[in-house]
């Protein structure tokens, strides 16, 4: 019985093909975007959450922060007060030198390409999972020397992206020359290190006139206690005006990102939906033609004992296979699209199984929807009416 | 009992044209029957209320002694597809599927199981002379082949009537005495055969013969 209504069908769609290629193209179209605006923000949202996961969401920052032009100050041993927080595992500092850095003397002392210098002390990278890329950081040993460390933008905007220890070049930094003895990776989740050169901490006081108070201090807490250690920190660095401090979490711009990745995908769902339901308005009227050109075949089948039920679900069978065909290519196509789309911009493929069976189901449902009224217009025709057809 | 009898039957269409005036008529189990008479006589409207194709405006239609009138649309079309056989000018056949598909088609709408729809479709296109073109496409058939699987489609659920309106309409002469000649030899075999023409040549091989003009039987 269902055999011979989808051989029926079958045969219905397969008499034309052309017609039914272009008719089944609106569903496919609409079944591909579909599939196209689930699985790209998908594959984004995976790509970023492995992103997430190999930077670290471990990592918190605080610094003053104030109503006034000048913030508020942190203490001097502000790195050592937040690592006697439990739960903090490293902890380190910061401080802002106002300072000018160039490559030259001949170099235009305002062009600083925005590279900014800071003081910090040998326990920054594991405090922010930095990386070396060239040379060395600095040590206990630098910490009091002319020796400058590079951060990875900062570095390509001054031409040194690699050190050699036997011809190490200099910099200007404020008033001084420094050193240059290594050059750091990329550091995505905290972009103002990126564009930074780093001084030790005893050096600036000395060449530079550093007063010792950090601007910034960075922690790497453990991970499940990040909102226990956040809601402490600010206390922690300023007990009188605890509300003059920020803190802020360098992966959470990053969570955000994911999450906008699921805001635009309401309009494409919507433009999936009109591609939908105009490819259904396509199968209507594909199948409103068929009826009316095979009415002499309508009124043969009610001579052969065809009931209006039978009719009617030739009909309908016809239009679903008809839509379910675009449905199909559309899917295949979908993902195709998305598949091509993920390798090109190096994310991982995600396939969205109930996105694949919702647009199947719905270019079934689309199908069916559309084939109704053909099919009661075809179970309606009388058979003398059908038969006497030219 | 009769296989179909028609009594007082008139049918008037829209607008007032009166296509058929009080037509009775029984045919019996075994006869063969020929109903003659010009274009525009009623005889196409006579043959769909023959066939319950179309139900009359006044006057009962019986067949095999059941009031068709008290037959909802389900029921009848079962009734054609197990008790009636239908043979039309055009054969109507499906043109992507071979010849003894196109007649198992015949047995679709009776519900018989498909293995057998095609042992059967196979049996009657032998008993219409085509043993040897079960697998051809229509388009690779002759005219009158076309019409042999028409007639083999009609004879597939072994009906108690078969109707034919104008068989031999679309062919040549020669072929359509050969058509004429294998509804001999179904009528001898047991077939009820009632058949439709304009021609009164085509009649003349019959047995029993009714004039139809105007709507009205002749005698």
């Amino acid at each position: 019985m269902i055999r011979d209504a989808l051989g029926l069908g079958w045969l219905g769609v397969t008499a034309r093909p052309a017609r039914a290629a272009l008719s089944a193209l609106g569903i496919a179209l609409g079944i591909a975007t579909l599939v196209l605006v689930t699985a790209i923000p998908a594959s984004g949202r995976a790509d970023l959450d492995r992103r997430l996961t190999a930077l670290g969401t471990d990592v918190l920052q605080a610094q003053g922060s104030g109503v006034t032009d000048e913030p508020v100050e942190l203490p001097t041993a502000a790195a050592a007060m937040v690592r006697r927080i439990g739960p903090v595992e490293e902890s380190s500092a910061v401080a802002n030198l106002n300072a000018r850095v160039l490559r030259t003397d001949l170099a235009d002392p305002n062009d600083t390409a925005g590279v900014s210098a800071l003081a910090a002390t040998p326990d920054l990278l594991s405090a922010v999972h930095g990386s070396v890329a060239s040379g060395v950081f600095l040590s206990a040993a630098t910490e009091r020397l002319p020796a400058v460390v590079l951060g990875h933008a900062a570095a390509d905007w001054l031409g040194i992206t690699s050190v050699d220890p036997a011809h190490a070049p200099e910099i200007r930094v404020g008033s001084a020359w420094f050193t240059v003895v290594g050059v750091l990776g990329p550091m995505p989740l905290t972009p103002e290190l990126e564009q930074a050169v780093f001084v030790g901490w005893d050096a600036a006081r000395r060449a530079l006139g550093f007063d010792g108070h950090p601007t910034v201090v960075y922690l790497r807490a453990v991970e499940s206690q990040i909102q226990p250690v956040r809601s402490v920190l600010p206390a922690t660095l300023d007990p009188a005006t605890p509300g003059l401090v920020s803190v802020s979490r360098p992966s959470d711009v990053l969570a955000a990102k994911r999450a906008a990745q699921g805001t635009f995908s309401g309009l494409f769902f919507g433009l999936a939906g009109v591609a939908l339901l105009v490819g259904g308005i396509g199968v209507a009227n594909t199948m409103i033609v068929s009826v009316l050109e095979r009415r002499r075949e309508i009124g043969l089948r009610r001579a052969l004992g065809a009931t209006r039920g039978d009719v009617r679900l030739q009909f309908l069978t016809e239009a679903a296979l008809l839509s379910l065909l675009g449905g199909v290519g559309g899917l295949v196509g979908g993902l195709a699209g998305s598949l091509g789309y993920a390798a090109l911009r190096g994310w991982p493929f995600v396939l969205q199984l109930p996105a694949v069976g919702a647009g199947l189901a719905g270019a079934l449902l689309v199908g069916v929807l559309a084939g109704l009224y053909p099919a009661v217009r075809a179970a309606r025709l009388s058979p003398t009416e059908a038969l006497s057809a030219v | 009992m009769s296989v179909l009898a028609l009594s007082g039957v008139s049918k008037e269409y829209a607008g007032g044209v009166l296509a058929l005036d009080d037509v009775s008529l029984s045919i019996e189990p075994g006869e063969d029957l020929a109903i003659v008479g010009p274009s525009g006589s009623g005889k196409s409207t006579l043959l769909h209320l023959m066939g319950t194709l179309d139900r009359p405006s006044s006057g009962t239609v019986e067949l095999e002694g059941r009031d068709t009138a008290l037959m909802g649309d389900d029921e009848l079309s079962r009734i054609r597809g197990q008790r009636l056989g239908f043979v039309f000018q055009q054969s109507h056949l499906a043109e992507r599927l071979g010849a003894v598909d196109n007649v198992a088609t015949g047995l679709l709408y009776a519900r018989v199981p498909r293995p057998q729809r095609r042992q059967r479709a196979e049996e009657a296109l032998e008993r219409v002379g085509l043993g040897h073109r079960r697998d051809h496409r229509p388009h690779q058939l002759s005219g009158g082949e076309r019409q042999r699987v028409g007639i083999a489609r009609a004879l597939v659920n072994r009906p108690a009537l078969v109707l034919a309106d104008e068989p031999t309409g679309a062919l040549d002469q020669a072929t359509g005495r050969q058509i004429l000649d294998l509804f001999r030899e179904l009528h001898a075999d047991g077939t009820t055969l009632a058949l439709i023409t304009h021609d009164p040549a085509v009649a003349a091989g019959f047995s029993r013969r009714v004039e139809i003009r105007d709507g009205r039987v002749r005698r």
